[in-house]
């Protein structure tokens, strides 16, 4: 016992001194901001030249787009710099006037010289935004007649400018302070950003947070309900949902199958429907498509062995709706007129599709790679290329998965390597704009990398699309792209995505509405 | 003692070395950062447009000698990823992880030390027992189950502790417990077999026959004799805790060098991956090093024989 108690009290020390940090931790404390948690940053990077339309959710607070757009997606005149821009007949001047009297968080006028210098540095050499390409071909000339004025002289006759510069796409829209970035040179900005918009940078603890401030009084949303917004990058869903329990966090990004689990506990749980449509396509090879499924009837039998219900109801825990279209961006569809019909939706139907396959001279299968990968938000990856596998093998297709990282697949499909191989992605939904952008890297064969349709027909209307600036004959070249897609089984549609986030008990409403990857978090905090 | 100091120092840059070509050219293995860089829209220019503006079109040794040549004045490079000078990175980093590492191996060897000696004291009865039982749960439970678990219930259930993040010491007990849970186990584990060999010596029967106090006996005694392979075990766990705390560093959303690793290998960010694995060796040298002191320091043997 003497023995013993020599060594006893040491542990009691710990005890001690654990059950000190208990009590001193507090519980629950009292919020003094907004504060998001979400699973990835994705690059963390905070000039918007450097990240493209994955970093919008906070960027979005810190810039003001030249032109602003409604939580559906609508060019808006009260969201944006621009009050109000036209374009001249030809179509090829836009000229944009710029509301009065905003400042940077530098105190600096915004002018037109901002938006030039913005502009031209998104388009340029070094930037990494997902539409610089397709602008830089297209821009000719900037011109800046007045300090509230700047007009965009274009090569072709276009329409696609006001929404290019919006908030819709991506970053290349964003307004930047020319005389601060000349002042202290790139790497200043990126580390201390600045902006216009409603929140300014405080201060980036790379994989940890991204702290902003409100400023007093903002032509966006008024004086903010919250004095600063706190981003924090918290990787793991169960310590999210804590904090969420614990009071610590507003927002939070969750999975599709702790949402009822949460809804049960009285969580209200917010989704962005459609925010993604999972596709699959076949890579092509060097020439186009190649044998097996160059016969339409293979692609038609492929797509008919998927129960896309269980799918949705299996895989993404009922979050999820079945696709028809290919590369149907469904946010799109109300833009151009196109309505999914019911004989559109593809039936569950192996039979059928066996008998296609013997018609088409494959009754014993065919050999296919499906490469299966994980993708950011969709964690549930690997498990669908090996449902769709499944469902495939029950058709006589011989399926062999073959487990890679995205970057690597995406390496092999566009120096076509892996010629009639199968891969996916979750494909972030858009407006019409938007949609003809993908339509233009997917499905049109002189952006040969990406291409995934091969079709002739469809290259001629996309060519269309980009020559015209009738709107209406724009909306009945989608729609027959989008049938035409649908009918010759360009692709292998699966599910659209709804994507949940779980909001703490007293936040109030919210629609964090349905813009490609933006949260609409200054919605939120409006104090108008 | 100097000369053998100056020697680790020239084996541990001798091992730097090597340790730069095999990491430059394994990152490099992995493939093309720029797959996910560029947006998928990205042209051929592009990529040509990106692959000069981040170096990646120079010739490997071109490359390599610039690496080497500017990480000698601690300068890693830009990350590709966070377009922030990697220096930078490393700075925010390895600090929340020394004092995570630290607090772990605090833990550890607070709760270590006692039920290893109570064990090694108590040999076979209850007590001892239980400690055995806690030192294979510790060494096998996985410990992002172990992480996962405190965070559901600790944290969110019964809320005693924050869930996450780095503000203030409260938010060290939950990580610092789980990545110190594990070691606990290793080095009771030790230090009850090192420690019943010591109490079975001769000196430490005659200092009992002399009617030396008891504790004296096991504290100052047998357990100075007792410390040469835990002062190893837990020099060793003090740099893996530092560089390969990925999970709890993920689970507790802990910014530090583990995760910094994880995030540089996923997203191909070779300066990064570079960098860390540079730290990470020089880390485990600068460990070694003072391990090898400290056992000059409790034994003095092993001073005399070099």
């Amino acid at each position: 016992m003497k023995r013993a108690r020599g060594v006893v009290s040491p542990f009691l020390l710990v005890l001690v001194l654990i059950g000190m940090v208990m009590v001193g931790s507090g519980w629950a404390q009292a919020k003094p901001e907004l504060t998001v948690a979400l699973s990835s940053f994705s690059t963390e990077v905070l000039d918007p030249a450097l990240g493209g339309h994955i970093v919008k959710y906070y960027l979005s607070l810190m810039f003001d787009y030249l032109v602003g757009t409604t939580p559906d997606g609508q060019p808006s005149r009260d969201g944006g710099l621009a009050n109000r821009w036209e374009n001249s007949s030809d179509y090829k001047r836009w000229t944009f006037h710029l509301r009065k009297g905003v400042k940077f968080h530098t105190g600096d006028d915004v002018t037109s010289e901002d938006v030039k210098f913005s502009l031209q540095r998104a388009i340029g050499k070094r930037s990494t935004t997902g539409y610089a390409g397709p602008l830089r071909t297209l821009i000719q000339d900037i011109e800046t007649p007045a300090p509230d004025r700047v007009v965009i002289v274009t090569k072709e006759p276009t329409l696609i400018i006001p929404t290019y510069l919006s908030r819709s796409l991506s970053t290349e829209g964003m307004v930047l302070p020319k005389k601060y970035i000349e002042a202290n040179g790139d790497d200043v900005f990126a580390r201390k950003p600045v902006g216009s918009g409603p929140y300014k940078f405080v201060e980036q603890v790379t994989g940890s947070h991204i702290r902003l401030a409100a400023m007093d009084s903002h032509w966006r949303i008024g004086t903010s309900k919250h004095k600063s917004i706190l981003f924090r990058l918290v990787p793991e869903e169960t310590t999210r949902i804590a904090l969420l329990r614990r009071g610590e966090v507003d927002v939070a990004d969750v999975s599709r199958e702790r949402v009822r689990e949460l809804e049960r506990e009285g969580f209200p749980v917010h989704f962005r429907r459609d925010e993604a449509i999972l596709s699959m396509w076949w890579v092509l090879g060097p020439d186009g498509r190649t044998p097996p499924t160059k016969d339409k009837r293979v692609r038609e039998a492929m797509n008919l062995a998927l129960d896309r219900a269980e799918i949705a109801a299996a895989i993404f825990a009922g979050k999820a709706d079945p696709a028809a279209v290919p590369l149907g961006l469904s946010w799109s569809f109300k833009d151009v007129g196109f309505k999914v019909t019911p004989e559109m939706a593809y039936p569950y139907d192996p039979a059928r599709a066996k008998k296609l396959l013997a018609d088409a001279g494959l009754a014993s299968g065919f050999n296919l790679d499906v490469y299966a990968y994980q993708l950011p938000g969709l964690p549930e990856g690997k498990a669908l290329a090996e449902a769709v596998a499944g469902y495939w093998e029950k058709i006589g297709i011989k399926t062999r998965l073959i487990p890679v990282d995205y970057p690597a697949f995406r390496k092999l499909w566009v120096d076509r390597q892996i010629p009639g191989a199968v891969g996916y992605y979750n494909i972030a939904n858009r407006d019409w704009i938007g949609a003809y952008a993908l339509l233009e890297k997917m499905a049109y064969s002189p952006s040969k990398p990406n291409d995934t349709a091969n079709d002739p027909e469809i290259d001629g209307m996309i060519a269309q699309v980009m020559r015209q600036t009738d709107k209406e004959k724009i909306n009945a070249l989608m729609r027959n792209i989008f049938s035409r897609l649908r009918n010759e089984h360009s692709g292998v549609p699966v599910v659209y995505l709804h994507s949940p986030y779980a909001t703490s008990k007293t936040l109030g409403k919210w629609n964090p509405g349905t813009v490609m990857y933006d949260l609409f978090i200054d919605q939120l905090v409006s104090g108008k | 003692m100097l000369r053998f100091i100056g020697a680790r120092l020239l084996q541990s840059l001798v091992a730097l070395a090597i340790i730069s070509v095999v990491v430059f050219v394994l990152a490099r293995t992995t493939g093309d950062p720029l797959y996910l860089i560029l947006p998928m829209s990205a042209t051929q220019e592009d990529f040509a447009n990106a692959r000069q503006y981040l170096g990646l079109d120079r010739p490997y040794v071109e490359q390599y000698l610039s690496f080497v040549g500017r990480a000698v004045i601690g300068d890693f490079g830009t990350s590709l990823r966070a377009r922030r000078p990697v220096s930078e990175l490393i700075r925010e980093r390895l600090p929340n992880s020394l004092k995570l590492a630290a607090f772990a191996m605090g833990v550890s060897l607070a709760m270590a030390f006692p039920l290893g000696v109570m064990a090694a004291v108590r040999k076979g009865t209850g007590l001892d027992r239980a400690a055995q039982i806690i030192s294979v749960l510790g060494q096998s439970l996985p410990t992002f189950w172990v992480a996962i678990l405190l965070v559901e219930f600790v944290a969110g259930r019964l809320q005693w502790l924050p869930a996450a993040g780095l503000e203030g010491f409260s938010s060290y007990v939950l990580p610092g417990f789980t990545l110190g849970w594990f070691v606990v186990a290793g080095l009771m584990r030790l230090l009850r077999s090192s420690m019943l060999e010591v109490l079975d010596s001769e000196y430490v029967k005659l200092a009992r026959v002399k009617g030396v106090v008891e504790h004296r006996v096991i504290w100052l005694h047998a357990l100075k004799n007792a410390l040469i392979p835990v002062v190893t075990f837990a020099g060793i766990y003090f740099a893996i805790l530092v560089t390969t705390a990925i999970v709890v560093e993920t689970v507790f959303a802990w910014p530090g060098l583990g995760r910094l690793a994880y995030e540089g290998i996923s997203s191909r960010d070779f300066p990064v991956i570079q960098a860390v694995v540079l730290t990470t060796a020089a880390i485990v040298a600068v460990v070694n090093l003072c391990v090898d002191c400290l056992y000059a320091f409790i034994d003095p043997r092993i001073r005399y024989a070099r």
